[in-house]
């Protein structure tokens, strides 16, 4: 068997007039996390409901298992419930009508399990989630943090092989939020589930996702692993979306040569060719160091304003090629007004393709 | 958009699209269409009528019926706009007071009375007007006979007046200003309050230069509203205005179909005028509060800071007080006090208790037969409306087939026609169509279910929107099929929302007087105009025992209401 478990190959989907995902293409392997990124209305959660079933896409083709989910041209879609996939979705959709064991159990007895059998699995899978305890309490007395994990135990109690997440954080308060994220990365690969995952948190896409799509407007900006995404942002859009950088604008004088404005030239890295010459390169704010170091591009500067934010310190320092923001970890901190030489790896000044 | 229509077999694959989409909305809207609006044109053509008044159809046209309007019934209008302005006035001041009381102060008992200020609209004009026609009327009124029982000697109280039909429709119709002007009350953020007053503005400068013009557009919604109402208001004008022969265009309308030969046209182009201004208003009222600009609404509740009034509230709590006892128990006590007695009086030395009119009220077989047949139609309206309603409500709010727009107008359509308008059409109509339908319970259960619409569909609609959508997809991503996730998520769900329907439409029929008078036949009696006819041919005694006996059928509704609805919300827990 292959291990490609979902393909996605040029999906439109409309709202009337609007164009909510215009020809997106991407594969999931098997027992990959794959997350879609981006602002909202970008696409990605229509994506992911074409994936479900519950959008009705107006082109292009979807396989799961390499079983024809839908297909434009075989003018074929599977119902929903056909499709053997599950799904948390963003208000969770804990029904309030049911006792916890209730709720997870449903998915089990739609499949009519035996009893014995539904029993087991509900409570294996509130195990997971450490919810067994409450499994005959009432679903609506439920905080947002056991709401959550209600939904977790519900789409995973019925061994499905795919699971769809809609934002299943962004509920929750920062804390509880960093925590989930642990955990459903670690049940994530104990079950060998296959996982697509929609974010708009930056942030949680690069911490538990095996490949990131980043997603604008509807269609793709760039698909690659975290780290591939982070220090090599195709477009302008992925480096200003994920994490933080400084653009700084100039001319692409060919091969790994640029010319800043203010006519400073920097040794840069163009793992993606620029459609013109105007372009801009990439500086993550986390790369940049304040003294110099040789091979690095070197820039002379005067630190403008310090933001001391505890985890690090945020400087804005004009310099030769406009004004930098640049976070160092909180130790040796320098003056308002000092000066400093603004150094950075030609590996992390990414060209950017504009 | 997991549950709109269906347009792929089991199978799979995707069949052509035109199909049974397009059907079912043609369907929807053709029956919808024929109950609401086919009655609607027969009222224009007949109101065009200006020979032979009972040609069917009729065959000489003309405008005569409308300028007679501006001419003959110039008086009526004036009427109808004295009354209407006063009763509105009336209504604003007891409603703008209520909602600033309630929810800006801290005034006693706050939630306990805001759910009394519910009563009076459980309470029906109809039986408030007979009521205040016991406590005020000339001579025998009640407060008539205590002013002569201490020594004075002409009436001070007489209810028969332009004012006394304004004051009884105002006191009805004051919840329902209440309601809206304290939502919008309610959905302004004291923030912005709180602003004024740390940029240094005093209390009294806050609430003129921040409160008031916040607040200002929700009072004029509410007042065109109001006023809109009071136009189409018929049961008060009806009860007080004839006996002093002050008539209003509704009453002026049903005068001239009890004439003989009844004026059809007259009353028609009456009709769709009253219509045609209300619905004017109507329409005008929705585009403001639709318009963003308007008041602060921004669609969540905020977290009300009253006012700390000090001694004050017990001042505030008597005003919701005496509302409340003008409203409802003055009344009820008073029809209570007639009912028991042989000659009503309230002196009490005076009085002969007897149970007697109680007894005569359900012995008389034409009474017991309007109040079986008004329970029967509200049971079977009810059932069969709220099966009709939700299908409709899901079609509207759920589905994905086009022109769910237009069948949204139509259903809500019925709101914007004064009741007796409706009925009036809906006699024509059938007095036309024929098929054997005039005068029979059939019909009376047809004009229910159309004037009800509104009712039921705006009932169910807030609890189907209240469902989030992801409840109903996520059983389906769990491998449910679409009548399994309606069995096990969707209608239990609804179960509240349905029941509460049921019974809102339950009263509502049991209730009805405007569409009814006319369609009722000597053999499809109804209790309401059955009461009217009561208090025009025989004693106050009679008519308040039935008054009264309806009004307790309608709480009997209710208290099975809440109590059902209890077992629904503990079940949900």
């Amino acid at each position: 068997m292959s291990v490609t478990r979902i393909e996605v190959k040029d999906l439109v989907v409309r709202y009337g007039d609007q164009v909510a995902v215009n020809g997106v293409s991407f594969t999931v392997d098997r027992g990959e996390h794959l997350t879609l990124l981006g602002p909202s209305g970008c696409g990605k959660t229509t994506t992911l409901r074409a994936i479900a079933g519950l959008e009705q896409p107006s082109g292009g083709r979807i396989s799961i298992d390499g079983q024809t989910m839908y297909d434009s041209t075989e003018r074929r879609s599977v119902q929903t419930e056909q499709r053997g996939v599950s799904m948390v979705f963003q208000s969770y959709a804990i029904w309030p009508h049911m006792s916890v064991f209730d709720n997870v159990a449903y998915g089990l007895r739609v499949r009519k399990q035996s009893q014995a059998d539904i029993k087991t699995n509900v409570e294996r899978a509130l195990d997971l989630v450490q919810m067994r305890h409450l499994a005959d309490r009432g679903a609506s007395k439920l905080s947002g943090g056991q709401q959550q994990r209600v939904a977790l135990a519900r789409a995973i109690a019925f061994s499905p092989t795919v699971v769809l997440f809609d934002e299943p954080l962004s509920n929750l308060d920062a804390k509880l939020r960093a925590e989930m994220r642990v955990e459903l990365r670690e049940l994530q690969r104990r079950l060998g589930i296959t996982a697509v995952y929609v974010t708009h948190d930056q942030e949680e896409a690069l911490a538990i996702s095996d490949r990131v799509i980043v997603m604008n407007v509807g269609v793709i900006e760039q698909i690659g692993t975290p780290e591939e995404i982070y220090n090599r942002p195709r477009s302008r859009f992925v480096a200003d979306f994920v994490g933080s950088a400084n653009l700084i604008k100039g001319k692409w004088t060919g091969d790994d040569l640029f010319l800043a404005e203010g006519g400073v030239t920097l040794k840069v890295v163009a793992s993606h060719k620029p459609h013109g010459k105007e372009t801009e390169v990439a500086v993550r704010t986390a790369y940049i160091e304040l003294e110099p170091r040789a091979g690095d591009n070197q820039v002379p500067g005067k630190v403008r304003q310090r933001l001391f934010h505890g985890d690090f310190v945020q400087y804005v320092i004009d310099s030769a090629v406009g004004p930098l923001i640049v976070r160092r970890p909180p130790i040796n901190l320098l003056e308002e007004g000092a000066p400093v030489t603004v150094s950075f790896s030609p590996e992390h000044c990414v060209l950017l393709e504009g | 958009m997991s549950d709109g229509p269906k347009a792929f077999g089991v199978a799979g694959v995707l069949r052509p699209r035109i199909n049974w989409q397009v059907l079912t909305t043609l369907a929807v809207l053709l029956i919808v269409g024929f109950l609401v609006v086919l009655p609607m044109v027969f009222l224009v053509e007949e109101s065009l009528n200006v020979g032979d008044p009972m040609a069917f159809p009729p065959v000489e046209f003309g405008i005569a019926n409308y300028i007679s309007i501006f001419s003959e019934d110039i008086r009526t209008v004036w009427n109808t706009l004295v009354i209407a302005v006063m009763a509105t006035v009336m209504a604003i001041l007891i409603g703008f007071t209520l909602a600033w009381i309630l929810t800006r102060t801290n005034v006693p008992g706050r939630e306990k009375l805001e759910r009394l200020m519910e009563l009076p609209y459980y309470m029906t004009p109809l039986v408030g007007a007979l009521a205040w026609a016991v406590i005020a009327g000339p001579k025998s009124g009640f407060i008539n006979q205590i002013w002569k029982s201490i020594g004075g000697t002409n009436d001070i109280a007489d209810i028969y007046t332009h004012f006394g039909i304004a004051w009884v429709m105002a006191l009805f119709e004051g919840t329902v200003a209440f309601v809206m002007i304290s939502a919008s009350m309610k959905s302004m953020d004291p923030a912005l309050e709180e602003s004024a007053r740390v940029m240094g503005a005093s209390k009294f400068r806050t609430m003129l230069t921040v409160t008031l013009p916040l607040v200002m557009p929700g009072v004029m919604g509410a007042s065109l509203f109001v006023f809109a109402e009071m136009l189409g208001s018929f049961a008060a004008a009806l009860v007080l205005g004839i006996p002093g022969r002050i008539y209003v265009i509704t009453t002026a309308i049903w005068d001239s179909t009890l004439a003989y030969p009844p004026d059809y046209g007259r009353a028609s182009a009456m009709g769709l005028s009253l219509f045609i201004v209300m619905f004017v208003m109507l329409t005008l009222y929705r585009r403001m509060i639709r318009r963003g600009t308007f008041t602060t609404i921004s669609g969540k509740a905020f977290r009300p800071r009253p006012m700390d009034m000090g001694r004050m509230a017990w001042v505030l709590f008597s005003v919701c007080a005496l509302y409340v006892a003008l409203a409802v128990v003055f009344p009820i006590a008073a029809l209570l006090m007639t009912s028991l007695q042989r000659f009503a009086t309230v002196i009490l030395s005076q009085a002969q208790w007897t149970f007697a009119n109680y007894e005569l009220a359900l012995s008389l077989g034409p009474v017991r037969t309007a109040l079986f047949n008004s329970v029967m139609l509200g049971l079977s309206v009810a059932t069969v409306g709220v099966v009709i309603m939700a299908l409709l409500v899901w079609i509207i709010y759920r589905s994905q087939l086009r022109g769910r727009g237009a069948i949204e107008y139509l259903v809500m359509f019925p709101q914007a026609v004064p009741r007796l308008v409706f009925g009036l059409a809906l006699l024509w109509a059938w007095l036309n169509i024929g098929l054997g339908l005039y005068g029979t319970l059939w019909l009376l259960g047809l004009a229910y279910f159309t004037v009800m619409l509104p009712l039921g569909v705006r009932t169910l609609a807030g609890v189907v929107l209240q469902i989030d959508k992801s409840l109903e997809e996520c059983a389906r991503v769990c491998g449910a099929s679409w009548a399994y996730q309606m069995r096990t998520v969707t209608l239990p769900l609804l179960k509240p929302g349905i029941l509460a329907a049921w019974l809102l439409i339950f009263m509502a029929c049991v209730r009805e007087l405007g569409a009814s008078a006319f369609l009722m036949g000597p053999h499809s009696k109804v209790i309401a105009p059955s009461i009217v006819n009561a208090f025009a041919t025989s004693g106050t005694e009679l008519t308040a025992a039935m008054a009264l006996i309806q009004t307790f059928t309608v709480i009997l509704a209710l208290v099975i209401l809440f109590r059902v609805a209890r077992g629904m919300t503990k079940e949900l827990q």
